[in-house]
């Protein structure tokens, strides 16, 4: 019996072995490489939100049709984690960064680069749910939220109104709004784009209360179009580090920023070029950005608007 | 001495309860969340230093740098095989037709011809789902993962099988593993290794390794000794009676140790794509940030799949059925002619897979991934229409009715009541060195300054574990006295065990909205299914004797449940809780994704925010001493019942 299995062994070894011998051998597919010459193979880094994929689609079906770049995307989160794979090589780009200089560690040893803006500007704010700016017409001041808070009472709140803040990794400064204007709110950490979604939407529909983080350009302003009147307004801005913040007062609004790996950087090819180039609006992105949301694939959404802007994209290209 | 406990219990419990209410809010060692305390700021500062060093210093140079870059080289390798393509290709070297012929040939050489058809259906399943490269990815990460496991595993577990000495020192460490919250290493080791293939292998052989040890050293311990002993009275030298006796009577377990390795690694797949790995888990985790269910389920059942692909393909090489009427020579040669066909038909996929386009890239229209998420997304919908009435009334319920208590007992009482407290628990269920084991560990969490937050997480686990127990221990009552109920079960519990908490993050999350009750609910769902199948052994095991007395006697169903069953089994329901316990935790600190607050959310916001890499890491070490803290009260209190 021994022998037996033995022979089999032997069998199943020499069938994979041949398997693997033939697969070295060349083949058809090692000639039907992508690139051209000029341009090389780079990551754009995908962070998950409806604009930075509307951005960062529309710049890899650009490297890849008029440049004939070889474009790999890679999902990862936003911020430290992102500088890492670009310190280490494995990233690119950035295309939209929010924020405020927190890659300055990076930035000091050489790893990662300013790239500047790319035309988007970032809005943050708080929000309250657009139903209740009918009813409530001067809860958008946020010196009358006081008056409101027992409205937003949840199980989890402690008694307080309680106060959706924004996801890991964004800039958030709620603790100190609530603290220095002497709100009578709890601050509960969303943790996830998904959790604010989930309660703005909810909370329209029902028409239950619901006040939390939100920020422009975003996705879920084309689900519900008079959010931005919903956005309650504290005395003008006074900061742009969130470490400075007084708490008193707005976010600032914040152009937005791309950034790119040194060796991107060095390279000084036909993408280097392209990703320093780009530059389009909110309008543009929330264009893309709504398609990606109508259930067109990123891909399509992409070569809709490239099809539509070809002096825009020129213009990136130098073509 | 039963009684007696119970009552010190009980006064003890309502001392702290009045001592709660009376210094509530007081000493809560509660900060802000962007606040740091001394020390989680020099932590942070030496993180930094340590980001900015990994160009230069030594250790980097000479040491985890090139570790990466090995370990990075042998995913890469495996992945440019059956994933990506090669430099100057656009397919990788074997394509899907290729890696469906050997899977297929693999399978039915080790086992039989059904098993390789399940196999090949659920590789194509996964393909189907529009997952093909991903999963392929997850595989290369996957066997990445297993091989160095086994190359590390085995070894030290044949050492720990030989040594008593040795067993002895790793115990603790075995054990640590078991408890450790996947969460919260990733942070640690991305830090060092960053975030890349590497990272994600690295924590996954953390996992994995601890398993591959423990079924060796058992494998080899539970030899039976008389051959063993035959060997040495032959004068073996130590090394033939190593590999000439115990390795290959122990081959079939230390089989059986390869397939847990390679589920234990698989269940790590979904989790590693936070430190970027390649594979199944990026989809899962996109669908959670951006909320889209259907996604989420359609990534979520091609991890389903892929671990059952692997389980059974390993499995059934462990249990492989000898029969013991010898073949005769015509099977023999049927066998080995079918298995040349199917050699032949292997190579010929590969080589079809490497010269024409379809059979080396998955056709994109072969797709059911639109209908899938469609039908979930409707099923969600349709949930979240008609039933949120009930479950934001059960969410309040179980808000107002426990978590609002608990959590003010636990964490706006002062640090040194809760501290105490904590103490004296252990010392009256666990005994006086555990007792001192909880204060000591309990005051690290209290210096490390993250007291408050820690108590938030432990109020989570707390009821999440009791609502675990309620319905694990119905269910396992059930399966295990009724063996149509455990058929029924099983795959459910299969199941539940593979999918990834993150699928089901976002539809808790519909029902709940962001709230602690999600995280708990979620870590129930994850929890129940080792309950349920604990208890239900457990519930086996009482003596057929006993339960037939009883019925003799006269006793009625309930009786037999409640006076002869339980109390029978009481030790394994313990064991049960304590798991429970531990597995509530693991998922609960996931639970920062949703609004659940605690520990979790600051591990979270620590790799997102660079002022706050400092707090995260050491809300990481919290949720570990937490989770120490609560396993050794229980097992020992489960070993004294006994």
């Amino acid at each position: 019996m021994k022998s037996r299995f033995g022979r089999r062994s032997a069998i199943v070894t020499a069938a994979i072995a041949t398997a693997l011998v033939i697969s070295g051998c060349s083949s058809v597919n090692d000639s039907a490489s992508e690139g051209s010459g000029d341009c090389g193979s780079y990551a754009i880094a995908m962070h998950a939100w409806g604009g930075y994929t509307a951005s960062a689609q529309v710049l890899a079906e650009v490297a890849k049709q008029e440049l004939g770049c070889t474009i790999t995307q890679t999902t990862l989160e936003e911020g430290p984690v992102t500088y890492d794979a670009m310190e280490a090589g494995t990233i690119d780009v950035i295309i939209e960064d929010w924020g405020g200089g927190r890659w300055k560690d990076w930035s000091d040893r050489g790893a990662v680069v300013e790239a500047g803006e790319n035309g988007n500007i970032g809005i943050i704010g708080m929000y309250v749910a657009p139903w209740m700016v009918e009813k409530y017409p001067d809860i958008t001041d946020s010196k009358n939220l006081n008056k409101y808070a027992s409205l937003f009472k949840t199980a989890d709140s402690g008694g307080k109104g309680a106060w959706f803040e924004g996801p890991t990794g964004y800039t958030t400064i709620g603790e100190k709004m609530v603290s220095a204007n002497k709100l009578n709110f709890k601050v509960i950490f969303s943790g996830s784009e998904a959790a604010l979604v989930d309660g703005f939407i909810k909370a329209e529909a029902n028409k239950t209360p619901f006040i939390g983080y939100a920020w422009q350009p975003w996705t879920l302003h084309s689900k519900l179009p008079t959010l931005e009147a919903a956005r309650v307004k504290f005395p003008a801005n006074d900061w742009s580090d969130p470490a400075a913040a007084s708490g008193l007062t707005d976010y600032p609004s914040t152009p937005l920023i791309k950034l790119i790996s040194k060796k991107l950087n060095d390279a000084n090819d036909p993408f280097t070029s392209l990703v320093k180039n780009f530059k389009w609006t909110n309008a543009d992105q929330n264009g893309v950005a709504a398609d990606l949301e109508g259930g067109m694939s990123a891909e399509e959404a992409a070569k809709k608007w490239i099809a539509a802007n070809a002096e825009t994209v020129a213009s990136w290209t130098g073509k | 001495m039963k009684v007696r406990k119970s009552y010190l219990l009980l006064a003890s419990v309502t001392i702290w309860i009045l001592l709660g209410r009376f210094l509530n809010g007081k000493h809560t060692l509660q900060i802000a969340t962007y606040e740091n305390t001394a020390f989680t700021s020099y932590v942070g500062e030496k993180a930094l230093d340590l980001r900015g060093n990994r160009t230069e210093s030594p250790a980097f140079v000479y040491f985890f740098n090139p570790i990466r870059g090995v370990i990075d080289g042998f995913v890469q390798a495996i992945r440019n095989l059956i994933s990506v393509p090669t430099p100057n290709s656009v397919i990788p070297i074997i394509g899907w037709l290729g890696v469906v012929g050997i899977v297929a040939f693999a399978v039915y050489a080790t086992s039989q011809w059904r098993t390789a058809l399940l196999c090949v259906s659920l590789l194509l399943a996964c393909g189907a789902l529009g997952m093909w490269q991903f999963t392929m990815d997850s595989i290369a990460m996957t066997l990445a993962a297993v091989l160095l496991s086994l190359a590390v595993g085995i070894p030290l577990g044949i050492w720990a099988g030989l040594s008593d000495r040795v067993l002895k020192i790793f115990t603790p460490f075995l054990d640590l593993a078991q408890i450790l919250p996947t969460l919260v290493y990733m942070a640690p080791i991305a830090l060092v290794f960053m975030i890349g293939a590497a990272s994600a292998t690295i924590a996954t052989m953390i996992y994995s390794i601890p398993i591959a040890i423990r079924i060796t050293s058992h494998a080899i311990r539970s030899l039976n000794q008389a051959p063993v002993e035959a060997a040495e009275s032959m004068g073996s030298t130590q090394k033939q009676k190593l590999t000439k006796v115990q390795i290959p009577m122990a081959k079939q377990m230390i089989v059986l140790g390869i397939n847990q390795t390679v589920m234990a690694a698989v269940s790590f797949v979904v989790i590693a794509a936070l430190i970027g790995a390649p594979g199944l888990g990026k989809p899962v985790i996109e669908a959670l940030i951006i909320r889209n269910v259907g996604q989420g389920f359609v990534a979520g059942f091609a991890v389903v799949f892929l671990a059952i692909l692997l389980d059974r393909s390993t499995s059934a090489a462990a249990k492989r059925q000898v029969s013991f009427v010898p073949a005769t020579d015509k099977q023999i040669k049927t066998k080995r002619i079918t298995l040349i066909v199917g050699g032949i038909l292997a190579v010929v996929s590969v080589i079809l897979s490497r010269t024409m386009l379809w059979a080396a890239v998955w056709p994109k229209e072969v797709t059911i991934a639109p209908q899938v998420a469609k039908v979930t997304n409707n099923i969600t919908a349709w949930i979240l229409e008609n039933l949120t009435i009930f479950t934001v009334g059960f969410k309040d319920l179980i808000s107002y009715g426990f978590l609002n208590p608990l959590e003010t007992q636990l964490a706006a009482s002062p640090w040194y009541v809760t501290v105490a407290m904590i103490v004296a628990l252990a010392l009256i269920i666990a005994g006086t060195r555990t007792a001192i084991m909880a204060f000591v560990l309990s005051m690290a969490i209290v210096l490390s300054g993250l007291w408050y937050e820690a108590m938030l997480t432990l109020t989570q686990t707390i009821v999440g574990c009791l609502l675990t127990m309620i319905i694990g221990l119905a269910l396992g009552i059930w399966s295990g006295r009724s063996d149509r109920a455990e058929k029924v079960m099983r795959p459910f519990l299969d199941a539940g065990q593979t999918l990834p908490a993150f699928v089901y993050l976002v539809p808790m999350l519909g029902l709940f909205g962001p709230t602690r009750f999600t995280a708990i609910a979620t870590g129930i769902v994850y929890a129940i299914p080792v309950v349920v199948k604990i208890v239900s052994e457990g519930i086996r095991a009482v003596p057929h004797a006993l339960v037939e007395a009883a019925t003799a006697a006269g006793s009625t169903t309930r009786q037999i449940i409640t006076k002869v069953q339980l109390p029978a089994a009481k030790k394994t329901i313990l064991l049960a809780t304590n798991q429970g316990l531990i597995y509530v935790l693991a998922v609960v600190v996931i639970g920062g994704f949703v609004g659940a607050g605690g520990l979790g959310y600051l591990v979270i916001a620590g790799n997102s925010k660079p002022e706050l890499q400092g707090k995260g890491l050491i809300a990481g070490v919290a949720i570990l001493l937490l989770g120490v803290i609560f396993d050794r009260i229980m097992q020992a209190g489960a070993r004294r019942s006994s």
